[in-house]
């Protein structure tokens, strides 16, 4: 039987940078591999080069061989590829929505690929869409995420591909959804038998489809074996990293996550004043524990007054337009209570509100009727930190003045003189592990990771009085948010930060958080304590999220 | 050992650059160098000129209708003996510097008024951008007439004439960009920490209208030279004998069938000026767009 795919010694190269370093492997009919690797990892570059993406382009340089179901093709040259791409090879992109043609229904689309309207119907009944007519007749836009993705992947199937691309399919998708979406491609796979090449940066997901794994780093192959030995038992450090960095609801939450990062364990030793090989040592032994950074008591009993208090919250949006306005429910009588020094994690689905109470914390939202009171007594008033980092420092000012300014805002900051604020700020990169160089740089001259740990730093110049996250770790590779969450664990602990953490995630919100609050449809379900999180949870609504992250 | 956040951005960040598929431009000529080669040249002659020339721009210096090339005069002589190229540069200095300035003071006009109408929004915008709409409802050639007729002609009314009626256009692309400045997540981090007010905005929304105000400023500078010279040709401008552009073609035109220099050479100036500070505008936009600004 000839393989699906075969890469043999497939390298590309930009203008600078090599993105795929001579990567060779290969996909038998029915088979799922995946490729796994954080980003700019080059597992993108390789999805895009055996679709013949990448032929004939300037500044690209593309050597090696893929042959395509017993077809040698040469991915740097256009000469054969047209009948291969989107015929013998499809592809389920990760964002649906830049994928189908707006303008087009979902009828006209998928009558381009399957022919007849039966045909797209029983297409369409194939991916489990339930009212096959009504889809036919809608448009992208009026679509869900997780149909959009279904839809994408009937046209990915319906050209019957001897190999389907599915490069992170389900990254945008809510976790309920994202494993409909992955059992119905396992099925497909088994029943079409074409090969699947899965990219992913998840490890939970590669686990739950792929039969093979490769671990790619920097262009490289740098383990490769079915998913079972591979991601159970890594050989490759950089692997073994991977692996730990993946949190689940078993993670000790008593001690830092993953392996010991350099970055976290000089901001430790920094809040400690003890040298970084012991906290190494201590960590990778397992005896370094967050109790350990208690902060001390700044004296005088504060029980009964809670950093933030929420209400009988509502708030409503209205939608639509010519005569047909109205109004959206997005929240219904919130109630919420971060206690001093509590951590708090808010847990939902996309659309679940909870995005609209960190607003509403923060003062960026006024609630239609109900009760906000945030703890004044520290003074410093509420910060957040968002989930694009990037996007959130002024790209044409420094990082001395984003936390000058921050600073001279503050009470602490406005009694300052010139070289105390100057210490001030250098104590605050200390904290998140920034070298003081940084100081004059801007946000495009800093890494991703970095970026994030500035935005801390702005958030805690003067430590707030609540510290509101908005999906901090969702956009970052898995070691890099395993560093994220121990810093603001660090800081949580050392300073005594109240925190409410709002994420999709339940894993991360177990491990950030004492007490984990679920809310669905704008209305909070339950709130249950970090410890025995998985005993605990009792609403129908958590036990799915739940079960979607132990699948 | 190296953290993954030093390695992890150049990656995507190379990645999605140069798979853009653009290598290192080679060194080429390109229209928009040969225009700020132009420029360069153009204004050094403004400046120096006048300091350059022998002759002086209101004094005969030769024998009235001298042809180009002749008797020392590199483009002629007019009516009254006066060297043509003396004054034709002598006048590029004034287009250059009134345009200048009246691009500049409506793009410095038309930016504070867009940029407060966008950023505090409300009343304060309606009124702000109901103003703007009076002003660009009427044609601002004839706007500007009347109000130079009204101060009377001069370089200096029409300047501020052109001005009055130029700023709208500035005030309409600020105002649209500041208020999509104004809901990104930059602007609403630095409000949250605890930045308000004049403060918010000129320093965390303000410099992303920049480029666009720069670039459409830059093109809008031709205009301008031909709107002044074409108020200087129907005799708006200052009067006689004053080496203005407009004013010496329109002066000219009655000697264009014998003595063709004369009104010729003063157009092809203001022709050759608004086609430079075109082709200027368009690279200025190109590298602020590759820049990614």
């Amino acid at each position: 039987m000839t393989a699906a795919l075969s890469v043999a010694s497939l390298s590309v190269n930009y203008t600078r940078t090599t993105a795929v370093d001579d990567v060779s492997f290969t996909i038998e009919p029915g088979q799922c591999f995946g490729l796994v690797g954080e980003s700019g990892s080059g597992k993108s570059t390789i999805g895009l080069a055996v679709q013949g993406l990448l032929t004939d382009l300037r500044g690209v340089t593309t050597h090696g061989t893929v042959t395509v179901a017993g077809t040698p093709l040469d991915p740097s040259k256009e000469t054969g590829w047209r009948g291969v791409r989107g015929h013998r090879v499809t592809t389920v992109f990760q964002d649906p929505m830049s994928s189908l043609d707006p303008t087009m229904t979902i009828g006209r689309l998928l009558g381009l690929v399957a022919g007849s309207t039966a045909e797209s119907t029983r297409w369409l009944e194939e991916v489990e869409i339930r009212e096959p007519a009504t889809v036919l007749r809608s448009y992208p836009h009026q679509l869900s995420g997780g149909m959009r993705q279904r839809v994408m992947i009937a046209l990915a199937l319906a050209r019957r591909p001897s190999l389907l691309i599915a490069d992170e399919p389900t990254t945008a998708l809510d976790v309920s959804v994202q494993a409909q979406i992955l059992k119905l491609l396992s099925r497909e796979r088994e029943q079409l038998g074409c090969g699947v090449l899965f990219i992913t940066h998840d490890l939970g997901v590669a686990r739950a489809v792929c039969d093979e794994v490769a671990v790619l780093r920097e262009g490289k192959i740098v383990e490769h074996g079915s998913t079972a030995v591979t991601l159970e038992n890594p050989q490759n450090p950089y692997t073994q990293r991977l692996v730990a960095s993946r949190l689940t609801l078993h993670s000790d939450r008593g001690r830092p996550v993953g392996l010991p990062e350099a970055t976290v364990v000089a901001s430790m030793a920094e809040a400690r004043g003890i040298q970084d090989a012991d906290l190494e040592r201590q960590w990778t032994e397992g005896s370094l524990r967050w109790s350990d950074f208690r902060a001390e008591d700044e004296g005088g009993p504060r029980a009964g007054a809670p950093a933030l208090e929420l209400a009988k919250v509502k708030k409503s949006f209205s939608t639509g337009g010519f005569g047909r306005r109205h109004r959206k429910d997005v929240l219904h009588d919130v109630n919420l209570r971060v206690g001093t020094r509590e951590s708090v994690a808010l847990v939902g689905e996309s659309g679940s509100g909870k995005s609209t109470i960190l607003r509403i914390a923060a003062g960026l939202e006024q609630p239609d009727t109900g009760d906000v009171v945030v703890d004044r007594r520290r003074g410093e008033g509420v910060q957040v930190i968002f989930q694009d980092a990037g996007a959130s420092l002024t790209p044409w000012l420094t990082v001395r003045s984003l936390l000058m300014e921050r600073l001279g805002n503050t009470v602490t900051g406005a009694g300052l003189d010139r070289s105390q604020r100057e210490a001030h700020l250098r104590t605050a990169l200390e904290r998140v592990a920034l070298p003081a160089s940084v100081l004059d740089a801007k946000p495009a001259g800093l890494s991703g990771g970095q970026r994030q740990r500035v935005a801390i730093a702005r958030a805690v110049v003067v430590p707030p009085s609540l510290l509101l996250c908005d999906e901090p770790t969702s956009a970052l590779d898995v070691s890099l948010a395993c560093s994220v969450l121990n810093l603001l664990n660090l800081l949580r602990h050392d300073l005594g930060l109240p925190m409410l953490f709002v994420t999709h995630d339940l894993a991360a919100a177990r491990v950030i958080a004492d007490r984990v609050v679920v809310i669905s449809q704008g209305a909070i379900v339950e709130s249950v304590p970090s410890d025995d999180l998985g005993a605990a949870i009792t609403s129908d609504y958590g036990r799915r999220l739940l079960d979607a992250v132990l699948s | 050992m190296p953290s993954s956040a030093e390695t992890d951005a150049s990656g995507p960040a190379a990645t999605t650059s140069s798979s853009a598929g653009a290598p290192r431009a080679r060194r080429k000529v390109t229209p928009e160098t040969v225009a700020l080669a132009a420029l360069v040249i153009v204004v050094l002659l403004a400046l120096l000129g006048p300091l350059l020339s022998p002759y002086a721009t209101d004094v005969p210096s030769g024998t009235p209708y001298l042809a180009p090339f002749s008797g020392g005069h590199w483009l002629g002589t007019d009516n009254l003996g006066f060297d043509v190229l003396t004054r034709v540069l002598a006048g590029t200095r004034i287009s250059l510097f009134a345009a200048l300035v009246v691009t500049g003071g409506s793009a410095l006009l038309g930016l504070l008024i867009g940029a407060v109408a966008g950023f505090v929004g409300g009343w304060v915008d309606s009124l702000l951008m109901r103003i703007t709409d009076l002003f660009l409802a009427f044609p601002a050639t004839i706007v500007a007439m009347a109000i130079v007729a009204a101060l009377g002609p001069s370089l200096r009314s029409s300047m501020i004439g052109i001005a009055i009626v130029w700023w709208p256009l500035y005030a309409r692309i600020a105002r649209g960009e500041i208020r999509r400045a104004a809901g990104s997540l930059h602007v609403e981090a630095a409000r949250m920490s605890g930045t308000h007010g004049a403060r918010l905005m000129l320093r965390h929304t303000v410099p992303t209208v920049m480029p666009t105000v720069l670039v459409t400023a830059s093109l809008d500078i031709g205009g301008v030279i031909m709107t002044l010279a074409a108020l200087a040709f129907i005799g708006l401008g200052s009067p006689a004998p004053s080496p203005e552009l407009g004013l010496m073609s329109s002066a000219g035109m009655q000697y264009l069938l014998d003595s063709w220099w004369i009104p010729v050479f003063p157009a092809v100036a203001v022709g050759l000026l608004s086609l430079i500070f075109n082709y200027l505008g368009d690279g200025l936009r190109s590298v602020l767009r590759a820049r990614g600004a």
